[in-house]
């Protein structure tokens, strides 16, 4: 007789179930199982079957509860040092875009950008906090509105830190020599938004035929100069979604083929000016999966260079892979405003950046203290409290929680509390959806589904990466 | 191939076996160089003169040497630069596995004391392997020995290659100590299924001794490498094999899967052994394929470049020591070479592979 590590079930279909327990391991079976789980009346073959999946343990510290132990602690990381910043060197920017995030400053209001008391207490906090690498994402505003305050933290970083790596993100509508010149290091990476076809992207962002073209000459020029150190964000309106098929060719066109997926975030200015975007769920989801399988259609063949959604891929590791949480937003514990801070033009500190935006909106001030005086632990502490997802009443039902995370600033920005029951969450709901699309994908018999999981996990060959037990 | 035993002329013969440090500069425990004719090198080392000759192509100096007059031999037991020095802790064995590149003997020659001066002796952060025969054979020399070495020399990375088979439960506190962070250890499982592995490696019941000391491996924290050899007896049961490594086995932390090395009971056993992965990839790149989807790593080891598709080529290591490594003249052409690990010296022939050749 064995002893069975505690399961939890979710119906994938009419016939069938997904069973996972804590550790994350999973198997799909069906209604004649889980009743026989629930009567406590499990056959021999169920037995041996969880046994030699190591979901069952025959005598205490045998190899299954070694291993399942482990499992657990891999999905447990303690907190670690800071090591991914956000600075907002300005909050000026020279567009409006009707759905911007942050609440932004017209380009030329005054008070907006660091100091250089703010720029010097950034270099002196770095170097107190951060102990090996960083990697520092320049947001904004436009942040290359201040090249040279960039300037400045690039060469105290390469100083200061073993190894140091910089994102610049920005909306590309202004590419001047000094800005080459900077972009040019192998260190430095630019992230810009592409949000489909230059209509598209007009429409959403760059308003004027001029500006717009501009963006496009401007996209293509930093291309060519630092190739695949561009990278491009969409951002899409779930009223006004593109067909698949041409967004996808848009990326293409500009050899980007690993998107990342999102629909426009209920936060900041966005939450005004778009009320109806949280209703738009059940549209969102059909394009994701008509994206997908169109990705699906387009990796057929030998091929190095195949398309993939950033975040289905994640999900995909975070199922199969424990101890794979480089993911602020897919992480549990989620430890808020360790590894990952964000410093705001006035020198505050955020656990992240949807914690300035709502303290931008006046929403909640979820500031963890300033760079003058340092951190407020207090302030960070009281974050902790829903940052871990097992010790929800609602996940720790889920077979998805080991794979899933928490964003208790997510919560609180969409639904003004944090103690939501989890289901009714947007954050839920989305990641319910992207996990039952990953089991469907991962128990499809369709030979194209399995050949493009095995690109996207890095396989040589296709395998079966699901059990089932009959 | 890198001669690791030189031949040398001493002024005493009957002075006792040493360790010793090749060095231009006098220091601790040196044989200083003092002087130079053609490729005949001399050292002093206290009122002993030896004379090396120096193999062509190689630089000995800084190298840690174990010295014994009477048989008028030098051995190289660590080579300042090289990333493949290994200790033969002892040549008794309690597997007999049917492939074993160093087959096991009966006798059992103590050297600890003079390993624990050459590791003391070693550049710094250098990697040493222990091996064998079955070093834990010698489990409280060699745990004393591992200790000893790091509360000095903390710098210092060990590798250990043992069948696992020696680990108890009371071993756990004292494995949890600083000392065997700095330890690698290689513990060789050759088929998931009880049966195939006892066969390979000659004990019945050895499989179930894995699987009884894995785990308390694991509770003493220590870093696990497991090997796995391609054989003929095998290669048909790697993806479950695998499959086994992937569920049960997520603590270890690294899978090397390895090529036959043609050499000791191998040799003779040749065609009875020897699987060609070129010819049928399918069991490896399943086996690959399974334990990367669970994000266990791999190294393919002794494994030529051109014999594999490429999409296993990311898998390969530079696995054969440089002292045993060796190409086939064709190979000069190839464009690979810097990447490929190569042959043994013994085997240098690509003949055994259906595909491969000139990249």
């Amino acid at each position: 007789m064995s002893s069975v590590f505690p399961l939890r079930f979710r119906r994938l279909s009419e016939s069938s179930l997904v069973f996972a327990n804590e550790a994350g391991q999973f198997f799909k079976s069906n209604d004649r199982f889980l009743e026989r789980l629930d009567n406590e009346k499990l056959t021999k073959s169920d037995q041996e079957f969880l046994f030699d999946h190591a979901m069952a343990s025959r005598r205490a510290g045998d190899i299954n509860e070694m291993s399942y132990l482990h499992r657990l602690a891999s999905r447990l990381r303690p907190p670690t040092d800071l090591s991914y910043v956000i600075l907002v060197p300005t909050l000026r920017c020279d567009l409006a875009c009707s759905y911007c995030q942050v609440s932004r400053a017209a380009i030329n209001a005054k008070g907006f950008d660091w100091s250089d008391e703010t720029l010097l207490n950034v270099k002196s906090y770095l170097s107190k906090s951060v102990s090996k690498r960083i990697q520092v994402e320049f947001q904004g505003g436009e942040p290359t509105l201040r090249l040279d305050l960039m300037s400045q933290i690039m060469d105290f970083c390469r100083e200061h830190f073993e190894e140091s790596r910089f994102i610049i993100c920005t909306n590309l509508s202004v590419v001047n020599e000094a800005f080459v010149d900077i972009i040019s290091a192998e260190d430095v990476f630019v992230s810009s938004s592409l949000d489909g076809s230059p209509d598209l992207h007009r429409k959403q962002r760059t308003n004027t035929k001029s500006q717009t073209d501009e963006f496009f000459k401007n996209f293509s020029r930093v291309g060519e100069l630092i190739g695949d150190r561009l990278s491009a964000l969409p951002t899409l309106d779930s009223k006004n979604l593109p067909a698949p098929s041409d967004f996808l060719d848009t990326f293409d066109h500009y050899n980007m083929r690993s998107v990342f997926l999102r629909p426009v975030v209920y936060h900041g200015f966005a939450r005004k000016r778009h009320p109806t975007s949280k209703d738009h769920q059940s549209v969102w989801q059909k394009f994701y999966e008509a994206c997908i399988y169109e990705m699906i259609a387009r990796n057929i063949g030998e091929t190095s260079d195949f398309y993939e959604e950033y975040y289905l891929t994640l999900i995909l590791k975070r199922l199969l892979r424990p101890g794979e949480d480089n993911h602020i937003d897919l992480r549990s514990p989620n430890w808020l405003g360790y590894d990952h801070q964000l410093i705001d033009y006035d020198g505050r500190i955020y656990p992240s950046d949807e914690a300035r935006m709502m303290a931008r909106t006046g929403q909640v001030d979820l500031s963890i203290g300033d760079v003058f005086a340092g951190l407020d632990e207090e302030k960070r502490g009281a974050l902790q409290g829903r940052a871990f997802n097992a010790l929800d009443p609602w996940c720790s039902q889920c077979p998805y929680q080991a794979a899933c995370g928490s964003d208790p600033i997510d919560d609180l920005a969409r639904h003004g509390r944090a103690d939501v029951p989890k289901p009714a969450t947007a954050y839920c709901q989305k990641h319910l959806h992207i996990f039952d699309f990953a089991m469907k994908l991962i128990y499809s018999e369709d030979k194209k589904n399995q050949h493009s999981l095995a690109l996207w996990l890095g396989l040589p060959s296709p395998i079966f990466l699901g059990d089932v037990l009959q | 191939m890198i001669e690791l035993s030189l031949p040398a002329n001493f002024s005493d013969s009957s002075h006792l076996p040493f360790i010793a440090k090749l060095s231009r500069i006098d220091g601790h425990q040196t044989a200083t160089l003092v002087g130079e004719i053609g490729d005949e090198l001399m050292f002093q080392f206290q009122d002993l003169t030896i004379s090396i000759v120096q193999p062509v192509g190689e630089d000995i100096i800084g190298d840690i040497v174990f010295v014994e007059p009477a048989y008028n031999r030098v051995s190289r037991w660590i080579r300042e630069r090289s990333d493949h020095n290994t200790l033969l802790v002892t040549e008794r064995c309690d597997q007999l596995c049917i492939m074993c590149s160093q087959p096991p003997k009966k006798s059992h020659i103590d050297m600890f004391t003079f390993m624990e001066q050459a590791c003391m002796l070693a550049p710094q952060n250098m990697m040493i392997g222990f091996s064998g025969g079955e070093p834990l054979l010698y489990k409280e020399q060699l745990f004393a020995l591992l200790e000893k070495v790091h509360t000095v020399r903390p710098d210092l990375k060990f590798h250990v290659l043992t069948n696992a088979q020696h680990f108890e439960e009371d071993d756990v506190e004292r494995l949890r100590q600083t000392a065997f962070k700095s330890v690698l250890w290689g513990v060789p499982l050759y088929a998931s299924d009880p049966s195939t592995h006892d066969s390979i490696v000659g004990k019945i019941g050895a499989f179930e001794q894995l699987v009884t000391s894995l785990p308390i491996m694991a509770r003493a924290g220590l870093q696990i490498e497991l090997r796995s050899v391609l054989l003929k007896q095998n290669y048909h049961e790697f993806e479950q094999l695998s499959r086994f490594i992937s569920s049960k086995l997520p603590f270890v932390s690294v899978w090397a899967i390895m090529q036959l090395e043609r050499i000791g009971f191998a040799k003779n056993r040749w065609f009875e052994q020897f699987v060609d992965h070129s010819e049928n990839s399918e069991p490896l790149m399943a086996a690959v394929s399974v334990a990367k989807s669970v994000g266990l790593d791999i190294s393919l080891y002794n494994i030529p470049y051109c014999t594999v598709p490429q999409k296993l080529r990311g898998f390969l290591s530079q696995s054969i020591s440089d002292w045993k490594r060796s190409f086939p003249a064709d190979c000069e052409k190839c464009s690979v070479k810097s990447i490929c690990t190569g042959f043994f010296e013994w085997h240098s022939t690509l003949e055994d592979y259906k595909y491969g050749g000139v990249i």
